[in-house]
């Protein structure tokens, strides 16, 4: 019998944990009158930012994945925007790289730490009363101190792992099968308050996440405890530096209201709210500084 | 550095158990393995022997388990492994000065699991060397220690014999200490990198050998030129550091490390015997002057303006503290030897060391506690 046979399908697997990529840039500017055009780009481990500042003034930026290199995460990061409002890279007098791949950053002229990037990013987003910061990113977490210019006073890095990161939701996110910007909200949607789970590392919260589920857990109630957790443990990050008032959150999971309001509600203190994509925060810090920088630069010049 | 000043120390360092064995080849003594920066290696240099400091590999390891807590510090436990993992099988002996207490578990496993050991030799030091009475009983142990080395090489260690060796022993603090002089200057001649390899290695090479390097390097110091940035001067602070891969990532992204108050630098070199009629006494004094390590400093903390001190000697702009996870000892001295170096202009970082560092997010610090120090107009 000569029947032909189909190869069977494998299903479709869905993506709970993709986030939102942004692009977004100000028409009402317009970047070709502009003195000073600068950019910062982030690479971090698991989001790239590439962030247009036009004459000390936020213009444009473009989050998306970070991809397997960093060069060409920073590369498609800054197209991304660019090719949006019809600039070249030549148009740009200046670029900084930040985060884990700052120094691979192949067209940057100068690499600043996420840790300033985030820092003077606050600054500018949640204005110079900005005192402590909370850099919830995708594979750290770091309590920044600053002053009224942004200046970094002192920080506070999580330890070795991943545990109380972006990269822990997105684990939690995969493992419900819930898109993750519905975590925090859904994390609310519970009969009453849940214990925090003992555990915030990815791989035991995983294995935990999952017994509660058969121990008869909703969905719901299992997001909540993990928020609760991570809130917990960034909490105390947060304590052993010191939590002034101006308290402003950046990174993604800013984003996360189960994880905010948590947060919020342990240290007492409201978070410092903001229009601007919380996650473009260090991207933002160093296009700033590149703008300083061109700015002494070109006075120089002007001097010389 | 492109000279090969230091190539001899690094090398020394990098093949240390190759120049043990070659040694006991080349000499027939018997090699020691020691525990401790308080042992009294006088006696053992005396004795013909070579001492050779345990210090870990700094790779994972599965041996330690079963012996010692996970909880105790990772260079107690990396040390072990050492011993477990037969590192040292050209070692007959091993002996620990007391000091911590979780030390001393590693020594009591060493010396109980590790086949190769043909004896062992405890010599329990005071902790409380402020008190009038440490010196005699130290004076005591360290009598004791000569004994019963006598005993097991069945010769006299005489009071000539010990003289000599803590000659030899006085000069190679005395050198090292002239090297670490260089450090003073702004854009030092030396580099932390290689000020480490130069003290490390005192550690476990024949002195006699060790001060003739020294000297070599010491004549063709005044006229080396580095031509490197200096940039901020940082004072490193801890108990034992060999980590040679974190300090040269932090001399690469803009600074220079120009001191230290580890077991593994200044703490062990940085005083020499007083004259005494007595030998036993002018050995056994020395170790109870040295800058205290943390186990040996109360009730009066002796440490934080020693500290401070050399932080100022020195010329350091900061210092970073390199802290064993779980050594409780100076984790129990940071909140206030922080709050004494702060107070007194010296910022500082904490990093907590584990048997394998995690070098990018420990450079992320460094960078970031480098720009809260840079003069740059970011702002």
């Amino acid at each position: 019998m000569n029947t032909e046979t189909t190869a069977p399908t494998a299903p479709e697997k869905k993506e709970f944990w993709r986030w939102q990529e942004n692009v977004w840039f100000d028409e009402t500017k317009d970047w070709k009158t502009a003195k000073i055009v600068t950019c910062g780009i982030d690479v971090g481990s698991v989001s790239s930012q590439a962030v247009l500042v036009v004459d000390g003034e936020l213009y444009g930026f473009n989050s998306m994945r970070t991809g397997n290199n960093s060069p060409d995460s920073a590369t498609n990061a800054l197209a991304g925007i660019m090719d949006k409002c019809g600039m070249k890279q030549e148009d740009i007098h200046f670029v900084v790289g930040t985060g884990y791949g700052r120094v691979n950053v192949p067209f940057a002229d100068k690499a600043i730490t996420e840790i300033a990037c985030h820092a003077r990013g606050a600054n500018y987003m949640g204005g110079n009363g900005v005192r402590t910061i909370l850099d919830m990113g995708g594979q750290d977490c770091k309590a920044i101190h600053c002053d009224e210019k942004g200046k970094v006073t002192n920080f506070l890095m999580n330890d070795k792992c991943a545990a109380g990161t972006g990269r822990g939701m997105e684990v939690i996110s995969d493992l419900m099968q819930i898109p993750i910007a519905e975590l925090g909200p859904r994390s609310f949607d519970i009969d009453s308050d849940v214990e925090a789970v003992s555990s915030v590392c990815v791989v035991f919260a995983k294995s935990e996440a999952l017994g509660l589920l058969k121990a008869g857990y909703t969905k719901n109630k299992v997001i909540a405890a993990y928020c609760q957790a991570m809130a917990e443990r960034v909490v105390s990050l947060l304590e052993r530096i010191g939590v002034e008032e101006g308290f402003f959150i950046t990174g993604g999971i800013a984003k996360n209201p189960g994880v905010v309001k948590r947060i919020e509600k342990l240290l007492g203190i409201k978070a410092m709210e903001t229009k601007v994509d919380s996650q473009i925060a260090g991207a933002l810090g160093a296009a700033l500084f590149g703008y300083t920088l061109a700015s002494k630069k070109a006075a120089a010049a002007a001097a010389a | 550095m492109a000279d090969g000043l230091f190539d001899q120390f690094q090398n020394w360092y990098e093949k240390r158990h190759d120049y043990a064995r070659d040694w006991k080849a080349r000499t027939g003594g018997q090699v020691v393995a020691t525990m401790c920066t308080y042992t009294a290696e006088e006696l053992l240099i005396a004795a013909g022997m070579l001492p050779v400091r345990v210090l870990g590999a700094h790779e994972p390891q599965n041996v330690t388990e079963p012996h010692i807590f996970g909880m105790f510090c990772p260079f107690c436990r990396d040390s072990l492994a050492q011993g477990l993992l037969e590192r040292f099988d050209y070692a007959e002996g091993v002996t620990l000065t007391q000091s911590c207490i979780q030390y001393r578990q590693t020594f009591s496993s060493w010396r109980s699991n590790v086949p190769t050991v043909q004896w062992d030799y405890f010599v329990p030091m005071p902790n409380e060397v402020q008190s009038p009475h440490a010196r005699k009983a130290h004076y005591a142990e360290i009598q004791a220690f000569r004994v019963f080395l006598q005993a097991l090489t069945g010769k006299e260690l005489t009071d000539e014999m010990l003289r000599e060796a803590l000659a030899v022993v006085d000069e190679n603090r005395r050198l090292l200490r002239e090297l670490f002089e260089y450090r003073k200057e702004a854009n030092p001649k030396v580099t932390g990198c290689e000020a480490l390899y130069a003290s490390i290695t005192a550690q476990f090479v024949d002195k006699r050998e060790h001060n003739e390097m020294l000297k070599k390097v010491l004549a063709a110091l005044p006229t080396r030129q580095l031509n490197r940035p200096e940039g901020v001067r940082f004072m490193t602070i801890g108990s034992e550091n060999d980590d040679l891969a974190f300090m040269a990532m932090v001399e690469s992204v803009g600074s220079t490390i120009v001191i230290d108050d580890q077991c593994s630098g200044t703490r062990y070199f940085w005083n020499q015997s007083k004259p005494e009629d007595d030998v036993i006494k002018a050995i056994a004094d020395r170790y109870c002057d040295r800058p205290a390590c943390p186990t040996k400093d109360y009730p009066v903390h002796t440490r934080y303006d020693h500290v401070l001190g050399l932080a100022k000697e020195f010329n350091a702009r900061a210092a970073i503290f390199l802290q064993q996870k779980f050594c409780d000892p100076h984790e129990g001295d940071y909140p206030d030897l922080k709050k004494h170096l702060e107070d007194n202009g010296i910022p500082t970082l904490f990093l907590e060391f584990d048997i394998t560092n995690p070098i990018g997010p420990f450079r992320i610090r460094i960078e970031a506690f480098l720009e809260t120090m840079s003069d740059e107009e970011l702002f």
